[in-house]
């Protein structure tokens, strides 16, 4: 099967000609249709200025970047955005919810901006809803509701267009652990039973657990990966921890 | 390091953000010392002996520029230290005292104030000669202006300002004092529930707006309303439309918009929803400035419009009552042939006739004199007296006023009016404003005696002051378009010269008023548009909201102050009997067409300050 996101020798180099910071550094990867890919990495290592290449908000210095079978690095601003509106869906750590609008309208913005019809969009905002588990908040507030709730009002606005690919950045970082279960758990529903596609950066091993495949990076680097299979989650977070301990850096303090 | 460096400093590496803030002092004062330079000009005191009008239009308008600056300053200084919050607050982080803060806060707004009185006294200064010229050229006068540096001027306005300037820094001192640290860290979470629209009021509003305008499109003569409130009346006028225009923002606009947002089949395409959801709060939060810039544009429209009116009609109006360039009683005078278009001698008696209780005197004519005479003037509907008919004619005819007289009696017999003309044939203030004319055979009837006039037209009326005053010197009863003009022309081109400065000021400082506003809502909104930038909204389409959102800000009270002024400016164009309609329409043009530029500009200020800001991360 054709993968869905291709990543070949993409580096990131920030700064002018003096003064150069290499942020990304010869990265290649894929990504197959249906996947859950966690990326994890001390502060610094390159996770953010990844995740924003790969989302169209930031370009490449160098390398190509494929979805599906458009090479997204080389693509003009105008259909860049058009690209972001039909393709991909974004999850925040700081939910970046529009407060002026109710949380049934910050769902079914994506499909206004792409024109879709009043019936179809009440349809799948009703439907997305229900699989978050906020059908009785939709006309509320963000300012009325929890941070978790907040953040499940996101990731269904993320969702309700059928993105071909999720990028979630840190989406429980502002969370508690009720909260960051809910929302990890409802994530890994979508995958499982809608085949959805999501890259999530965190680092944190716990979240981290609810994927099923691993991208470890360091100073911009791709360091290795690792792969669930068939372990169970408590399993695979005791793996995560291992290999966080080996690569050193700071992310032990965080869990 | 002193203080007084660190807030020199400040300001050299700041410039850019404090050029806005130094841009409107300088501004204010430019405007404020030019009119000033213009009050205690030589040359304008030298008229002003001749037209007492003008020193006290002069002396009120400096009076209503002053407060106007004041304010205007003020609130630059207010959107100034709102934006400079963080700043402040990080010094006070890092553990600087606030009076400290507060010094340095003074004395730079002290520096900055002195900086802006200099450039603006140099600039004003300039640009007051340029104005003078104007000025001149408007009242018709030849004047070469002097390059006069009046001290005067310069004194006056550092006293206005320095006071303004201690003021404002006083403002800046005490909000260091009422600032807390936390608010710094809450600053960003409010979380304002959208509002509701009350028909109530909404309905209130239209209706006190109607009453408003109905009571203004009264008749001054025949109403009863005048009658019983006569001079309360402007006053419950204005009330009205200002509340009325308070409540349509309040909550007109805000339930149109609700309905609007809730019809999802237009809502939820493209950006619509956040288009109007953007405008809920910020009409609902902007009430106040949006009824305040709404009535300052009615009354700058108005004032504008009428000034702009009267002496764009000073033509017509001399054309009324003096419809020849010259006339005199008597002989003929010798007068360059190349210029004349037009000679007549105009023979005339003057008769008693009886009106109820009174006499009035009336110039008769007869038919052929008539007819030469308005057929000069390009009258189209010449009428024929017939046997026993007279027609009358009437220059101050008025039917709200006049008493309508249907029959004459002449040397005992009676004759019916059969047709009234009330507009001059001749000049009113050589002849008279009332004349019959009669048949050829009845003058010949009429014992009276009989009185010479000539009626001369020239080419160029307008320029014929040498010829007109050689002509006063020589002749009787002598009446001249000319010099009419020229004086009506002082007159209005000196109110229409305070009217359009006060009225530029008052554009300027409502654009940038709006300008600031929006300017302070782009910061606030920066994390939206990010967001919107994330989920794939082209910058095009991000743009075209920010378009329909300023523009719905500047285009309502510009609109409404178009509507309240068409409606002054038809009641005040009834009550002289004069037709505004080209010279309010100019002025309306030129009023919009401004403010389309001040849209222009704070378009791109959004844009700037929501992409520059927002689309790195």
């Amino acid at each position: 099967m054709e993968p869905l996101l291709v990543v070949r020798n993409v580096e990131k180099i920030y700064g002018n000609s003096a003064n150069t910071f290499k942020a990304l550094e010869n990265i290649s990867f894929k990504i197959d249709h249906g996947e859950f890919v966690g990326v994890m990495g001390p502060s610094g290592a390159g996770k953010s200025t990844l995740l924003n290449v790969l989302a169209t908000i930031d370009s490449p210095t160098n390398g190509d970047i494929f979805i599906s079978n458009d090479n997204i690095a080389k693509m003009k601003e105008e259909a860049l955005s058009d690209f972001r509106r039909d393709h991909l869906g974004f999850i925040f750590q700081d939910y970046n919810l529009l407060d002026s609008l109710t949380v049934r309208e910050n769902i079914l913005l994506p499909l206004a901006i792409a024109k879709k019809p009043a019936a179809v969009i009440q349809a799948r905002v009703d439907t997305i809803a229900r699989t978050f588990g906020i059908s009785n908040l939709l006309d509320k507030y963000p300012y009325q509701i929890s941070g978790g709730q907040k953040q499940r009002t996101a990731a269904s606005r993320a969702l309700v267009s059928n993105p071909k690919l999720i990028f979630a950045d840190e989406p429980t970082g502002a969370l508690d652990s009720k909260s960051a279960t809910d929302l990890l758990e409802s994530l890994s529903k979508m995958n499982v039973e809608h085949e959805t596609t999501i890259m999530m950066v965190t680092h944190d091993a716990y979240a981290a657990s609810f994927c099923r495949r691993i991208l470890f990076i360091k100073d911009g680097q791709l360091l290795k990966e690792i792969f669930r299979g068939t372990k169970t989650r408590k399993e695979f977070f005791q793996m995560i921890l291992v290999e966080l301990a080996q690569l050193g850096g700071d992310v032990h303090d965080v869990i | 390091m002193t203080l007084f460096d660190l807030a020199l400093k400040n300001i050299r590496r700041n410039m850019k953000n404090y050029s806005l803030y130094i841009g409107s002092t300088i501004f204010s004062i430019i405007i404020y010392f030019t009119f000033v330079t213009l009050k205690y000009s030589e040359d304008i005191s030298a008229l002003a002996e001749t037209s007492k009008q003008i020193s006290g239009i002069m002396s009120a308008s400096a009076f209503v520029l002053m407060i106007f600056v004041a304010i205007f300053i003020a609130y630059s200084n207010s959107f100034f230290m709102k934006k400079r919050k963080k700043e402040v607050a990080l010094y006070s982080l890092l553990g600087v005292r606030k009076r400290s803060i507060g010094f340095m806060l003074f004395f730079e707004n002290m520096v900055i104030g002195l900086f802006s009185l200099v450039v603006g006294i140099g600039l004003g200064f300039l640009l007051s000669r340029v104005l003078l010229t104007i000025l001149m050229k408007l009242m018709g006068l030849d004047i070469v202006i002097g390059f006069a540096f009046s001290m005067n001027a310069v004194i006056n306005t550092l006293i206005v300002f320095f006071i303004i300037f201690l003021f404002t820094s006083i403002q800046g001192y005490r909000v260091i004092y009422q600032f807390k640290l936390i608010d710094l860290f809450h600053a960003e979470k409010k979380g304002e529930e959208l509002p509701k629209a009350r028909i109530i009021s909404a309905l209130l509003g239209v209706v006190s707006l109607a009453a408003a305008y109905w009571l203004a499109l009264q008749d001054l003569a025949t109403s009863s309303i005048w009658r019983m409130l006569s001079l309360t009346m402007p006053i419950v006028i204005i009330a009205l439309t200002v509340i009325g225009s308070a409540l349509l923002f309040s909550s007109m606009l805000v339930y149109v918009l609700s309905v609007m947002k809730k019809n999802k089949r237009w809502a939820w395409k493209g950006l619509n929803l956040m288009t109007s959801s953007q405008l809920l709060y910020r009409i609902k939060g902007n009430t106040k400035t949006l009824t305040i810039i709404a009535t300052l544009s009615a009354t700058t429209i108005t004032a504008g419009g009428a000034v702009f009116g009267i002496y764009y009609n000073a033509d017509e109006n001399i054309q009324a009552y003096t419809p020849y360039t010259f006339m005199w009683e008597g002989a003929p005078q010798e007068i360059n042939p190349n210029i004349v278009e037009y000679v007549e001698a105009v023979h005339s008696k003057t008769v008693l006739i009886e009106q109820g209780t009174y006499e009035r005197e009336y110039a008769v004519i007869n038919q052929s004199t008539f007819e030469k005479l308005a057929r000069n003037l390009d009258w189209s509907n010449i009428q024929v007296a017939q046997d026993g008919d007279v027609l009358m004619i009437d220059a101050f005819y008025d039917e709200r006023w006049s008493q309508k007289i249907d029959s004459v009696i002449i040397e005992g017999a009676e004759y019916t009016v059969a047709k009234l003309y009330d507009k001059a044939v001749f000049n009113t203030s050589t002849v008279g404003a009332s004349a019959l004319v009669v048949t050829d055979q009845l003058y010949s009837k009429i014992t009276a005696d009989e009185k010479t006039y000539q009626a001369v037209q020239v080419k160029d009326y307008k320029n014929q002051l040498a010829l007109s005053k050689k002509l006063a010197a020589k002749t009787e009863n002598f009446s001249s378009a000319t010099e009419d003009y020229r004086a009506s022309i002082e007159a209005s081109g000196a109110l229409l010269f305070v009217g359009s400065f006060l009225g530029l000021v008052f554009l300027v400082a409502t654009g940038s008023i709006i300008f600031f506003k929006m300017m302070t809502e782009a910061e606030e909104d920066k994390g939206k548009y990010t967001v919107l930038y994330k989920i794939g909204v082209s910058k095009r389409e991000m743009k075209r909201t920010i378009r329909s959102q300023v523009g719905m800000i500047f285009a309502l009270p510009l609109g409404l102050g178009l509507l309240h002024g068409a409606v002054a400016l038809t009641a005040f164009s009834n009550l002289l009997m004069m037709d505004l309609l080209m010279p309010v329409l100019i002025w309306m043009l030129a009023y919009t067409l401004i403010y389309t530029i001040y849209y222009f500009i704070t378009v791109r200020g959004f844009n700037k300050t929501v992409h520059l800001g927002g689309m790195e991360g």
